[in-house]
């Protein structure tokens, strides 16, 4: 029985508590949509909880850059805690617009153990529009991300009109050469996508879908995990339904891969 | 300096560059992306003047420019320059004009008084990170300057760009510099687009002392009072009681709130005069006549009442702001949807994103207030690539480009799935485009113990605004939008929606339902708070309201224009007076701006004072009193006695060719990159989404959601669209839309037990003028057959109408070649959304086929129906013989079908919707990336004889389905005595193979071809 408390962040536009929530709650975990404001003025302190969920939404309408003014409300009133939560080794997950906003915190990358420093950036798409579209992802199988623990190939969709990655060639090497790049977009076959629209939606450099921190406890990604929460999310379901009635493929078990990301999370402090 | 720049262009603000005379020192941040990076933006622009015009410019790149209006020092400014609004690994940014190289340079901005979305948004970020407040006089202002590269180009191209691509004069000012005329160290200078009324609020009386003078002030102050209502309101406010009433107040004749009041309360688009009217029925071929007194009445309460009887899950109709159907025992759902037509005509993105996100204010309405779960939309304009001579206010691609984005981050940024739409050209949408929203809701069966869908009010009740604040603008939007467009028509009630500060309201009004704290909830869309409290207050019988106390974007409104204003993004409230405290707080911890206006009351009138001083006291039964019925005459002429006739054709000796370019069709051909923009999977709920099938490219027949997380009961919705038919008979018009939306959603696994229906119509002026509008007769006959039919395959099929809007007016005025003026009418047309409740998604079944070697079922007679066809049009023809509905016996099949695919039989469904047959049959190979071997001769028809017709022939009630042979026995018997027949089989071979009735092959085209050709045309846009 799990006592694991996720606390899913929530208001200024922000719009994927629900289903985020709910995916904790698959992953075993209490979750709990937290207002931001709640977190400011104390009326929930953010010691109860060993995971935080920055999610997905349009804060503050992602006018003058996705995730900026949430970042900049948050480092300006409870910078202290948000650091003193990842130091007291606990877990932080950054989903699209939450992404953005880990990114432009500099929770992400935190090199040199520097979780200030904006030193990456998430821009807008190279086709110059917001796109829904479901994604192949190939996980960093010896990246320090906890989240990814024991995946290597699955879909996610992708909701954003500004995830092009972008960083300097410099950085970019040392994000490799750490293994902090968890998630590339590929192709079908897992092939890397190499810029492929829309294989690669968005036009990031070294297909790059998500990040972590050195420690593997501080990830962010743009494809949405809460998303995929039930077999029949999959835009396939209803031709493996047909597969499995024939006897031809086994019925989905298990959680899905979108669950499984949060579970990894919960399983982290449980097992 | 070249370019639109009038000063004087908006009487009610002044426009200003600084001239140091001002207390506050401006300063301006220009902000760009590094040179190295990709602009997007600044490349779409390049992309669409190449495109659209012609015009090619070797480079465009944009410069965001924050202008801040208030007193701050260098070192806050320097501040917020580097850590709101600049991002250090991407961009750079300046005080003084960034040197970024330009042989042209277009600056595009708000005129004053328009939402400046992203300014407000930069005051939230700039308080926070400074910890300090601004002053009321203080703001942001944020505007951009693209830098167009290519020395070839010419002014008038840059202006065409500038006027034609990224500036509307209604909402936005733009200049244009010359390399030359560029002032590199002054740069577009400081522009301030503060809007300064230097008003004093007047209350201003109006004299009654004849029906002319009252009929003058009406048109002088766009009253758009009818003149049949004007004698009653005379004689309302001459009535001695009255009079003596009102003097105690201090009231004399009436005021222009009371005016303004009646005005809206009684205009077209609120009070539905239109479809409540008398209307004479003739048929002049048979002499008949027949007088229908109140369409609304007789063709669409009436059935609803009675199905509502009959079906125990439908649990609110006809009365709220939305419609309440019953989802599970503990979940209701909530529907409407509505029309944004007018605005939109004018300003695309504006009228759209104000469209969409207001239609969302009607279910969070609804009851004790619903969250929203999904929206949809519908387009149509006139022909994307017209190039005639009439002159629309906007060209058709330009305005469709708008719509789609507005309805896009009005949908996306309010967190809400847009699953569902449509698209439609036809030259008559040139007049005025229609743009349809809808939105669905879910809300818990009881609120603290109460019934959700149950609310009223009491008299002491605290009357609540909550939400955006009021400015100038959308006055006189409702009775704007019951006129017919014209130049004339005032650019004043086009806003640009904000889905931030709605979505914040949302939430919060959530919390508050759940805490018990609502009584009553409705929202401030037409008529602002004159309609939503007149509305209210009718519960309580009388309110007492204080204007002064409503929050004002600007200082200097006049008491009427705060009643009647429509700036969106507001609710109205009702609460106990001992839940304010609690109410209060809530609303500030979501940071939305509540204000009590004043008090319900039982006093019977409506009673408004401003600083305690009276300026509205008006009896709320006034508006029951006895105004005069709006009569139609009615004159249906049959398509016979209209000219119309079939065409004399052969048959076409090259079926492929037709096929093909039949799938490029405008009207038919693959939208798929304005799916893929709107956020269709957002709340996690998507089960059968837009677009499925093996290459998650084509389209389903009807989406369906999982609302409420961890139950595995679903809702599936559809719409359907069909006004071509109309050219021959609105009626077979009106029941092929609903029976294709109901056979959309039995494709996808509906319950034919509950299908839950709303119409939308949009009729051009149906008002007889000689003049003006000589068909008037036949336009209105037209929609006395519309909502006959509306009535009859309601109650045939079972479907009561959750909700429903009416638009009428949809006609335009544009100048032609030689300075003449065109009526344009659109099509008359109907948007019918259907629902239902799936007891198990896992039941769900998509389009495409799913294994070779599957047999290939066609349920439902194919008949001779080309008429207004697809097929016809891309001829040049409209014919005669319209498809029709045998309602008993399509609803045997739907049940049939809907029984075997709760048994499991089925693989794939599909309706044959339009484009006939052939279409259908190439929309599943593409689907499943498989080929399909058809022999046309299996397929059950009655009369249709040719191949041409079984092809293309649009015959309503029929579906395509694919079964897994070992279930054929089982399938047939099923559907012995039923129009159902194998016509062949899916094949490995990935080429679609369809045989003639002579037997030989008139059909064969690999599967990637038809792709090719329903992609192609808009297959570049992304």
């Amino acid at each position: 029985m799990s006592r694991i408390n996720a606390l899913v962040l929530t208001g200024y536009g922000l719009n994927c508590d629900m289903e985020t929530a709910y995916a904790f709650e698959q992953a075993g975990a209490n979750s709990r949509r937290v207002h931001i404001n709640a977190l400011i003025d104390g009326a929930i302190a953010l010691d109860e909880f060993q995971i935080m969920a920055f999610i997905g939404g349009f804060s503050w309408g992602d006018d003058h850059g996705a995730g900026v003014i949430q970042a900049v409300r948050m480092r300006t009133n409870i910078g202290d805690k948000l650091l003193a939560f990842i130091e007291q080794g606990k877990l932080v997950i950054g989903i699209c617009n939450g992404f953005q906003c880990l990114v432009n915190l500099g929770l992400l990358p935190g090199l040199d153990g520097d979780y200030t420093r904006r030193s990456v950036a998430l821009t807008y798409n190279d086709c110059g529009n917001f796109r829904n579209d479901w994604v192949h992802l190939k996980a960093e199988t010896d990246s320090p991300c906890i989240f990814t623990r024991g995946m290597t190939r699955f879909e996610l969709p992708v909701r954003h009109g500004e995830g092009k990655f972008f960083a300097t060639a410099d950085l970019h090497h040392r994000l490799a050469e750490n293994k902090q790049i968890v998630l590339r977009y590929a192709m079908p076959e897992g092939l890397p996508a190499r810029g492929a629209f829309p294989f690669n939606p968005n036009g990031s450099i070294d297909d790059i879908a998500g990040i972590c921190d050195p420690t593997g406890r501080v990830f962010g990604l743009m494809p949405h995990p809460e998303a995929y929460n039930h077999w029949t999310n999959h835009p396939d379901w209803t031709r493996l339904k047909e597969k499995v009635k024939r006897g031809q493929a086994e019925k989905p078990a298990g959680v899905t891969p979108g669950v499984r990301i949060l579970k990894n999370a919960v399983d982290y402090f449980a097992g | 300096m070249i370019g639109r720049f009038d000063t004087d262009s908006d009487p009610d603000a002044r426009w200003y560059k600084y001239q140091g005379l001002e207390t506050i020192m401006p300063s301006r941040i220009e902000i760009t992306l590094k040179p190295d990076l990709l602009d997007a933006e600044g490349e779409n622009l390049r992309r669409k003047a190449r495109d659209y015009f012609g015009i090619h410019t070797e480079s465009v790149r944009t410069v965001n420019i924050v202008t801040i209006d208030a007193a701050l020092t260098d070192e806050q400014v320097e501040q917020v320059r580097t850590e709101i609004f600049t991002n250090p690994v991407t961009q750079i940014s300046s005080l003084a004009p960034l040197a970024v190289y330009a042989d042209w340079i277009i600056w595009v901005g708000f005129r004053p008084g328009v939402r400046d979305n992203a300014g407000a948004t930069a005051v939230e970020a700039m308080e926070d990170l400074l910890g300090i407040r601004l002053g009321r006089e203080e703001a942001v202002y944020t505007s951009k300057r693209y830098c167009l590269k290519g020395n070839h180009l010419t002014e008038t191209e840059v202006q065409k760009i500038a006027s034609q691509l990224l500036a509307n004069d209604i909402i936005q000012q733009w200049k244009i510099f010359g390399a030359r005329n560029w002032n590199p160290a002054e740069g577009v200078g400081i522009i301030i687009p503060k809007v300064r009324l230097d008003h004093v609020p007047t209350l201003t009386a109006l004299a009654i002392d004849s029906d002319a003078t009252l009929q003058r002030l009406s048109v002088e102050r766009n009253l758009a009072l009818n003149p049949n209502d004007v004698p009653i309101i005379r004689a309302y406010f001459l009535d001695p009681r009255v009079r003596a009433e009102r003097i105690k107040v201090g009231l004399a004749d009436p005021t222009d709130v009371e005016l303004e009041y009646i005005s809206q309360a009684r205009s077209d688009h609120c009070n539905h005069n239109t479809f409540r009217g008398l209307f004479y029925y003739r048929d002049l071929a048979t002499g008949q006549t027949e007088t229908i007194n109140n369409l609304f009445k007789t063709c669409i309460q009436a059935p609803t009442l009675d199905l509502q009887k009959k079906k125990p899950w439908v649990v609110s109709v006809l009365w709220d702001n939305a419609g309440v159907g019953r989802f599970d025992d503990r979940h209701y759902y909530t529907i409407t949807g509505e029309t944004h037509n007018s605005p939109s005509n004018m300003e695309a993105y504006g009228g759209a994103i104000t469209g969409i996100v207001g239609v969302y204010r009607d279910p969070m309405g609804t009851g004790r207030g619903s969250r929203l779960i999904m929206g949809s939309y519908g387009f149509c304009v006139g022909p994307r690539d017209y190039a005639g001579d009439l002159k629309a206010h906007l060209h058709p691609r330009r305005l469709l480009d708008g719509v789609i984005e507005g309805v896009r981050d009005g949908g996306n940024k309010s967190g809400i799935p847009t699953p569902f739409g449509q698209v439609l050209f036809d030259h008559g949408y040139m007049g005025k485009c229609l743009v349809f929203v809808s939105a669905l809701g879910i809300m818990p069966a009881t609120v603290n113990g109460e019934p959700s869908e149950q609310k009223t009010i009491l008299p002491g009740d605290l009357v609540i605004m909550c939400g955006g604040r009021v400015g100038k603008d959308g006055i006189h939007g409702v009775t704007a939008s019951s006129e017919t467009f014209s130049e004339h028509t005032p650019a004043g009630h086009v806003q640009i929606g904000d889905p931030y500060t709605q979505k914040k309201m949302h939430d919060f009004l959530l919390e508050a339902r759940d805490e018990g704290l609502i009584r009553f909830i409705t929202d401030n869309g037409g008529g602002g708070l004159s309609s939503s409290v007149g509305e209210t207050a009718l519960y309580s019988n009388g309110c007492a309201i204080e204007l002064e106390n409503v929050p004002l974007k600007y200082a200097g409104l006049d008491q009427w224009e705060i009643w009647v204003s429509e700036s969106q993004e507001r609710m109205t409230v009702a609460i106990a007076p001992e839940n304010e405290k609690r109410f209060f707080e809530l609303s500030a911890r979501h940071a939305v701006e509540s204000t009590v206006i004043g008090r319900y009351t039982d006093s019977g009138k409506l009673h408004i004072t401003y600083n305690g001083k009276t300026c509205a006291y008006v009896d709320l039964d006034l508006m029951k009193a006895g105004f005069p019925q709006w009569r139609f005459e009615a004159e249906w002429r049959s398509p016979q006695e209209r000219g119309l006739h079939e065409p004399v054709l052969s048959a076409p000796d090259d079926h492929n060719g037709v096929l093909l370019d039949l799938l490029g069709r405008p009207n038919i051909c693959s939208k798929e990159w304005i799916i893929r923009q709107y956020d269709h999977e957002v709340q996690g709920t998507s089960v059968i989404k837009p677009l499925m099938g093996a290459g998650r490219d084509t389209l389903s027949d009807a989406v369906v959601l999982r609302p409420v997380l961890g139950s595995n009961r679903g809702l599936a919705f559809s719409q359907a669209m069909l006004p071509f038919y109309s050219r021959i008979d609105a009626y077979h018009m009106t029941t092929c839309t609903i029976d294709e939306a109901v056979r959309r959603l039995i494709a996808v696994g509906g319950d034919p037990d509950h299908i839950g229906g709303v119409d939308n119509f949009c009729w051009p002026t149906i008002q007889y003028d000689p003049v003006a509008n000589p068909d008037g007769r036949f336009k209105a006959a037209q929609l006395v057959r519309s909502c006959r039919a509306l009535r009859e395959l309601c109650l045939a099929y079972g479907i009561p109408l959750l909700s429903g809007k009416d638009s009428m007016y949809v006609d335009g005025h544009l100048p032609g070649r030689y300075g003449e003026t065109h009526k344009v009418s659109a099509l008359e047309s109907l948007q019918f959304s259907a629902t239902s409740v799936i007891d198990d998604i896992l039941r769900c079944i998509t389009l495409d086929p799913k294994a070779d070697g599957d047999l290939v079922y066609v349920i439902g007679l194919t008949g001779n129906e080309l008429g207004a066809s697809e097929y016809y049009d891309m001829l040049g023809y409209v014919g005669s013989r319209v498809p029709q509905v045998q309602a008993e016996a399509f609803m045997q099949c739907y049940r049939a079908l809907a029984q075997a695919m709760a048994n499991g039989w089925v693989a794939s469904a599909h309706g044959i919707y339009r484009g006939g047959l052939g279409v259908h049959l190439a929309m599943k190979a593409m689907a499943g990336r498989m080929g399909m071997d058809i022999d046309l001769s299996a397929v059950p028809s009655e009369g249709a004889g040719r191949n041409q017709v079984l092809l293309y022939s649009e015959s309503a009630g029929r579906l395509i389905v694919t079964i897994d042979p070992r279930r054929r026995q089982s399938f047939e018997a099923h559907f012995k005595n039923l129009p159902a027949a194998c016509v062949g089989r899916v094949i490995p071979d990935a080429r679609l193979k369809i045989r003639g009735i002579e037997g030989k092959t008139i059909i064969d085209i690999p599967v990637p071809a038809l792709q090719e050709a329903w992609h192609q045309r808009f297959g570049d846009l992304t």
